[in-house]
C-alpha cells in the first residue's frame, strides 16, 4: 500500500521537474485578448489558420499555431517579438518578395497580435 | 502489486463457477491465473521502473559514460547478423572492373576517414567524442565480406552515428569504396600514402538519378535530406520541430515560403535552390539533385 501510494505521489512529481524551454517569447505592452480582436478585425485569417480566431482558416499562408515555438518569423527572420512586430506591420519591408501585404495598422495592434500569437498555444 | 495476489483467490472461491469444477481442476486454473497475473504484475512494474528511470533523469545520455561490457558485445552481434541477413540478396559486381580504388579513396577522404582516420591517419576531433566510437576499418574491412561492407555503407547504422551514404555517393563510387576498404587493411603508411597522392585528383561521384518513385522511398529520402529535422511532413513520425512550417497538407498552400505561387514545377525549384528566390530564407540548398527533388514535391502535391 505504502509503495503504491509513493509511486501515486512521484509520477506527477517526476512530470512536474520537466525541463522548461529557457526562452520564451513574451511581448512587452501587449495585449493577447485584444490582440485575438485585431486578428480577427484586420482579417488575417484569409491568408492565415489561426487557432482561438473565428473563420481563420486561409491556405495562402503558413498556418499561426505554435508560434511561440517557431524558430522563425516567415521562415527568415529570428522568431523574436520586435522581430514578429516589425513584420507583422510592414512585411514587404523587410522582404520584398513576400507575399505578405503591408498592412496599415497601428504598432499597439501588431503588439497585441503577437502577444495573442505567443500566448495562444 | 502484492495486494492483487492476496486479493484473487478470496474472490475467486466465492465465485459461481467453480461448484461445478473437480478440485485438482481448480488448482490448475489457479496455477494459471497466478502466473498470467504475475507476469502482468512483472510487466506493469517493468514499465513503471521504465518510467520512473526516463523521468527522473538517471539514464545518462553523455557520450562520457561508458556501456556495459554486455551491451557492447549485445550491439556488436545485433549489427553483424542484421548486415548478414539484410546483405544476403546484393550481388558484388566485379570489383576490378566497376570499381577503382582511386575513386573509392577519394569518398572515403571526403567522407569517412574524420571519424574512421586510415593508416598512419588519425581520425578528426569528431571522430574521438563520440559513443559508440567508430570503429578502425582495418579490423571490418578484412573481417567484413564485401557485401556487407556495401550495406553498411550505403545504409548506414542507426543510432551509432554511422550515416548512410546512399543519397551522397552514386553506386559506383559506393563499389569504390568497398575496393578501396578491402585493400586499406593490407598496405603500409608508404603505400597508403602514395594512394593519397595518386587521388589527389579524384573526386567522390555523387548519384545523379532517383530510383522509380514510391512513397515509401521518398519519405526515406525527406529523412536523408534532414527535410524533417525542419518540418513536419504528412503521412511521416518524426522530430516534432517548429524550425521550418509542416508541410501537412502542402497541396492546400498557395505559396511557397510567401514567395512563389505553389505549383510542382516551383516546388521543385525551391527545393534544389531556396536562396536563389528569397535571399532572407533559412532553408539551405541541401544539394538536392533535381531527380529527387521531383519526386519529394510529387509526394507534397499528393499527400494530405
Amino acid at each position: 500500500m505504502m509503495r503504491q501510494l509513493s509511486l501515486f505521489i512521484l509520477l506527477p512529481l517526476l512530470f512536474a521537474c520537466a525541463p522548461e524551454r529557457d526562452y520564451v517569447p513574451r511581448v512587452v505592452d501587449g495585449d493577447a485578448d485584444r490582440g485575438r480582436e485585431a486578428l480577427a478585425r484586420y482579417e488575417c485569417g484569409v491568408c492565415h489558420v489561426i487557432p482561438g480566431v473565428a473563420d481563420a482558416v486561409g491556405k495562402v499562408g503558413p498556418a499561426l499555431d505554435h508560434y511561440s515555438r517557431r524558430s522563425y518569423v516567415a521562415g527568415k527572420f529570428p522568431n523574436e517579438p520586435d522581430m514578429l512586430v516589425r513584420w507583422i506591420v510592414d512585411a514587404p519591408a523587410m522582404a520584398p518578395q513576400t507575399a505578405m501585404p503591408a498592412i496599415s495598422m497601428s504598432e499597439q495592434d501588431a503588439r497585441d497580435m503577437a502577444a495573442y500569437l505567443y500566448e495562444s498555444d | 502489486m502484492c495486494s492483487l495476489h492476496q486479493g484473487v483467490p478470496a474472490q475467486a472461491e466465492l465465485h459461481p463457477w467453480e461448484v461445478a469444477v473437480p478440485k485438482g481442476q481448480i488448482a490448475h486454473r489457479h496455477k494459471a491465473l497466478f502466473i498470467g497475473i504475475g507476469a502482468v504484475a512483472l510487466l506493469l512494474v517493468g514499465a513503471g521502473a521504465g518510467v520512473v528511470l526516463l523521468l527522473s533523469g538517471a539514464y545518462s545520455t553523455a557520450a562520457t559514460k561508458q556501456h556495459f561490457g554486455i551491451t557492447y558485445r549485445i550491439l556488436e552481434l545485433g549489427l553483424r547478423y542484421s548486415v548478414a541477413s539484410n546483405a544476403e540478396d546484393i550481388v558484388v559486381p566485379d570489383l576490378g572492373r566497376v570499381a577503382n580504388v582511386n575513386i573509392g579513396y577519394a569518398c572515403y577522404r571526403r567522407y569517412c576517414v574524420q571519424c574512421h582516420g586510415a593508416p598512419g591517419v588519425a581520425r578528426d576531433p569528431l571522430g574521438r567524442g563520440q559513443l559508440p566510437s567508430p570503429s578502425s576499418l582495418s579490423e571490418s574491412a578484412r573481417d567484413w565480406p564485401a557485401a556487407h561492407l556495401f550495406y553498411v555503407t550505403q545504409q548506414g547504422v542507426r543510432m551509432s552515428g554511422m550515416p548512410a551514404w546512399e543519397y551522397r555517393i552514386s553506386s559506383e563510387g559506393l563499389w569504390s569504396t568497398v575496393a578501396y576498404l578491402k585493400a586499406m587493411p593490407f598496405m603500409t603508411v608508404a603505400q597508403h600514402r602514395e594512394l593519397d597522392e595518386s587521388s589527389a585528383d579524384e573526386t567522390c561521384p555523387a548519384p545523379t538519378a532517383a530510383a522509380a518513385y514510391t512513397r515509401e522511398r521518398t519519405q526515406i529520402m525527406f529523412r536523408q535530406y534532414a527535410c524533417d529535422n525542419c518540418h513536419i511532413i504528412g503521412g511521416m513520425v518524426g522530430p516534432k520541430t517548429h524550425v521550418g512550417p509542416s508541410l501537412k497538407g502542402w497541396r492546400e498552400r498557395k505559396y511557397i515560403a510567401g514567395v512563389l505561387p505553389n505549383t510542382r514545377e516551383n516546388l521543385v525549384r525551391w527545393i534544389v535552390a531556396p536562396q536563389d528566390f528569397s535571399p532572407h530564407t533559412m532553408m539551405p540548398d541541401l544539394d538536392v539533385i533535381e531527380p529527387h527533388a521531383r519526386q519529394m514535391a510529387r509526394y507534397l502535391m499528393t499527400e494530405e
